[in-house]
């Protein structure tokens, strides 16, 4: 039991990573494959931050003098993850613009049948 | 078929992140980097929050690529959605006075939330970002609400633009008076006050007042387009 | 002595001006990027000069190395910036006369954005803000794709999205594991600790950079997505995708295998991987008929060859395979801006269509044909010596295994000179009988125009600044080994990298 209370942050981070990569690569309405992207975005912030945590730390914040610094948790994975975040953010704005253009064109969803471009 | 393949294959990506997960324990100090900042870091750059000093004074060069990418999504989404034709009159039917009142009442301190958030972000967890989405959330609730009220095109480009111009020339400036890109020339001030931490607050300012208008303006061309 | 941070700084403020210019000024928004761009020509070009011998390390903000972010402008950073800016310079010079329409600011904006991005991925010197800049460089390509809005454009950015998309994640999760097992984020710092833990637990971290890195540098499994996206975009878009985007992922694979890793036991499977690329590139560019498609499969081809001869990991291969990239950027682009006004000259992508325009437009398909001799390897063009140096190294190791895959090597380029045979023997041997109607849908946005003869002049400088690099290197090859031989010797010895960084 306390194997899983350690490590819970890890397996949950993991299993989104696994979930996301799942839907992407068997899911073939856009709209999922999207989602599946964001999945799987929350999967590997939520690992970047874990990698940084101390048992029993706090936020690395001086907000009254004399705070003990030795209990703080790692302050740069939260910055890498701020980061990326943003960058999800971004390419996810821009898949949902190019699924709209591609609705108005093929006026389907579905990715078996948006093949034109073949051999 | 794909769907065995693919069940396969994530076998495998599960074994070799296991695999390299045991040898990163959980909860233990790994660094002397983040040590390093937690130590120095109130004195050598003046704000009392470790991570936004990480952000805007160690590690400014991301935060840099972070704006652009941000930029070059809502340019890339503005010409993907370009239709070329005339904003299209949707016949809605107009907001309850109750929702239209409520909605108009509540968006200022929306703003002022996220105004707040992002200039005191050396002192409490929070800084440009995080403001800049909280005022886009006032927008989406003045588009959900009060339907026919829209942000104005050029405003938004101009905020855009000069947030990331004022960051750069913030960099510019630092390379003039101190040799260095992004070198913090300004005086640090007493830790834990508003006035301190240098050009911290400046460039977060323009990064809150940037990343607002810029997902504003992504919400715009989404619901323009539907 | 400029500062290398200038380099990434004024394109990027030059960037952020367009939209303002686009509110008030319209007509002078398609001169900015080549003067960004000309800039950093100049600039990189000067810095050239100063680091063959000693690197210049920048750090941002004032802090010392490992706890800054920092540039490191040695010679195979500054060569690579020279190779982008003046590639970029000669396709935004093309790119006035070659898009039109109303919303030009989109373009012009994305396509800045994208080079900066290129740049910055060659100068840094921190694994993070690797990943950052190459993924300015992968968003500002993926919404470029799409930029004419038609079916073909919307359906391969999608794609291309989406495996990027997962690559990135990938890169992301492998540089996570990186700082869970070192601590710090800079190359040179991991570079130095390397040997500390085990090589089975670098294994996976390893794999996971390379798979990511390698989408974007199209290596064989991974580039499903090339095809589509290049032969899609607008032509110019197309130039600087095959001529700097790739070569710009295949920088990063190598960096990353190179100088943090330092490993030789995975370059034999690199050397196996691109020829597998090359035989596969090449065979699949034999029978096409689109000639963007055929460009973009053959693109993937030289990708191969590159990779090869990096992984031979000598100095004669990497100097070749450098050599390689730089011939392959030039022909490359060359071939697609020339393409690009002989498709808009016949209004069709089928090379059978083709037929007499020859006689139509005498320079456009002159500079074709020198570009497509240079890429099969022929002598008084730069394909040749670049191509002699890698046979040369790859039989010098005396190994048969390498000794087999350069006979792969030596049958892709065969295959190579038959399709590009084809296009010319088209093009110039064949009268116009019964032109066939294909009506490619990929025009509904631009009209063709049948009637005037050759491509404006704006169009052909910068194809015949080409043409004369060509030519010019391909007779006199030593004009460049010189920087091509302390560039990879930058490359292969990592230990004056980490000294240099870290002191």
């Amino acid at each position: 039991m306390s194997f899983l209370n350690s490590y819970i942050y890890y397996i949950g981070a993991f299993g989104l990573i696994l979930i996301g990569l799942y839907i992407m690569l068997v899911k073939h309405n856009l709209i999922k494959v999207i989602v599946g992207l964001g999945i799987l975005d929350t999967g590997v912030n939520l690992f970047l931050i874990s990698v940084g945590y101390i048992t029993k730390g706090t936020a690395p914040i001086f907000s009254k003098p004399g705070i003990d610094s030795q209990q703080m948790v790692d302050p740069v994975p939260q910055a890498l993850v701020l980061t990326a975040i943003v960058i999800g953010v971004a390419v996810l704005a821009l898949a949902l613009s190019l699924a709209i253009r591609l609705y108005q064109h093929y006026r389907t969803l579905d990715l078996r049948e948006i093949k034109e471009q073949r051999w | 078929m794909r769907k065995i393949v693919s069940i396969l294959l994530l076998i495998i990506v599960a074994f070799g992140i296991i695999r390299a997960l045991v040898e990163i324990p959980f909860g233990t100090l790994k660094t002397e980097v983040g040590r390093y900042y937690i130590e120095k870091g109130v004195e050598e750059t003046g704000a009392v929050n470790i991570v936004t000093s990480v952000v805007v004074n160690y590690r400014a060069f991301d935060t840099l690529g972070e704006i652009v990418v941000l930029f070059i999504a809502a340019i890339g989404l503005g010409a993907v959605l370009r239709t070329g034709r005339e904003k299209k009159t949707r016949d809605v039917q107009p907001a309850s006075l109750i929702l239209f009142t409520g909605c108009r009442f509540l968006f200022p301190f929306i703003l002022i939330l996220g105004i707040y958030i992002f200039i005191h972000g050396h002192l409490t967890p929070g800084g440009g970002f995080q403001g800049g989405a909280i005022i886009a959330s006032g927008f989406l609730l003045i588009y959900l609400g009060c339907k026919e009220r829209r942000i104005s095109r050029v405003a938004s480009h101009i905020a855009e633009s000069l947030g990331g111009l004022v960051f750069l020339g913030i960099g510019l400036l630092g390379l003039v008076f101190g040799s260095y890109f992004l070198f913090n020339f300004l005086p640090m001030g007493t830790a834990n006050t508003l006035f301190s931490a240098g050009v911290i607050p400046i460039i977060y300012i323009a990064i809150g007042f940037k990343v607002g208008s810029e997902l504003a303006g992504i919400l715009d061309n989404l619901i323009e387009e539907s | 002595m400029v500062n290398p941070v200038l380099l990434i700084a004024v394109p990027l403020g030059f960037a952020f001006v367009i939209p303002l210019f686009a509110l008030f000024w319209k007509p002078a928004i398609k001169y900015l990027p080549p003067l960004a761009l000309a800039f950093n020509l100049v600039a990189s070009l000067l810095l050239l000069t100063e680091v063959c011998e000693n690197p210049i390390i920048v750090s941002i903000g004032g802090w010392q190395p490992p706890f800054c972010i920092n540039l490191v402008a040695g010679p195979l950073g500054v060569l690579f910036s020279v190779v982008i800016a003046l590639v970029g310079l000669l396709v935004s010079i093309y790119a006035i006369e070659y898009i039109k329409g109303d919303d030009t600011e989109n373009y012009h904006t994305l396509s800045l954005l994208l080079l900066t991005g290129a740049t910055g991925v060659v100068l840094t010197g921190d694994i993070f803000n690797l990943f950052v800049f190459f993924e300015i460089l992968c968003i500002s390509s993926y919404a470029l794709v799409a930029y004419l809005r038609d079916k073909a454009g919307v359906e391969s950015a999608v794609k291309y999205l989406i495996q990027g998309a997962v690559g990135s994640s990938l890169l992301l999760i492998g540089i996570g594991l990186l700082y869970g097992l070192f601590g710090t984020l800079n190359m040179a710092d991991i570079a130095a600790k390397i040997d500390s833990v085990s090589p089975i637990s670098l294994f996976v971290p390893m794999v996971l950079l390379i798979t990511g890195l390698g989408v974007e540098a199209a290596i064989f499994p991974l580039n499903a997505w090339l095809p589509d996206a290049h032969s899609s975009a607008p032509s110019s878009i197309s130039a600087i995708l095959s001529g700097i985007a790739i070569e710009v992922g295949l920088y990063a694979v190598v960096r990353v295998v190179f100088t943090i890793f330092g490993a030789s036991s995975i370059l034999l499977f690199l050397a196996f991987l691109g020829i597998l690329t090359l035989l596969i590139g090449e065979l699949c560019a034999f029978s096409q008929n689109n000639i963007k498609r055929m460009l973009a499969y053959s693109s993937i081809g030289q990708i191969g060859l590159i990779l090869f001869a990096l992984s031979i990991a000598t100095s004669g291969g990497v100097t070749g395979g450098l050599f390689q990239l730089l011939s392959h950027t030039l022909a490359k682009a060359l071939l697609f801006l020339a393409a690009g006004y002989i498709i808009y000259r016949t209004g069709s992508l089928q090379i059978t269509a083709f037929e007499g325009m020859g006689k139509k437009m005498p320079l456009t398909c002159l500079a074709f044909t020198i570009g497509a001799f240079s890429l099969v390897g022929l002598p008084p063009f730069i394909g040749f010596p670049s191509k002699f140096l890698i046979v040369r190294a790859a039989l010098a190791t005396k190994e048969t295994v390498f000794a087999v895959l350069i006979g792969l090597a030596l049958l892709g380029t065969i295959i190579e000179g038959a399709y590009f045979f084809r296009v010319i023997q088209v093009l110039f041997f064949q009268g116009e009988e019964g032109k066939p109607q294909g009506q490619n849908p990929a025009f509904n946005e631009r009209r063709p125009d049948k009637t005037s003869g050759e491509a404006p002049a704006v169009a052909l400088i910068p194809i015949f600044v080409f043409v004369v690099l060509i030519v010019v290197f391909g007779i006199y090859p030593k004009l460049v080994t010189d920087v091509l031989n302390s560039a990879a010797t930058e490359l292969l010895h990592r230990y004056d990298y980490i000294r240099s960084v870290l002191g």
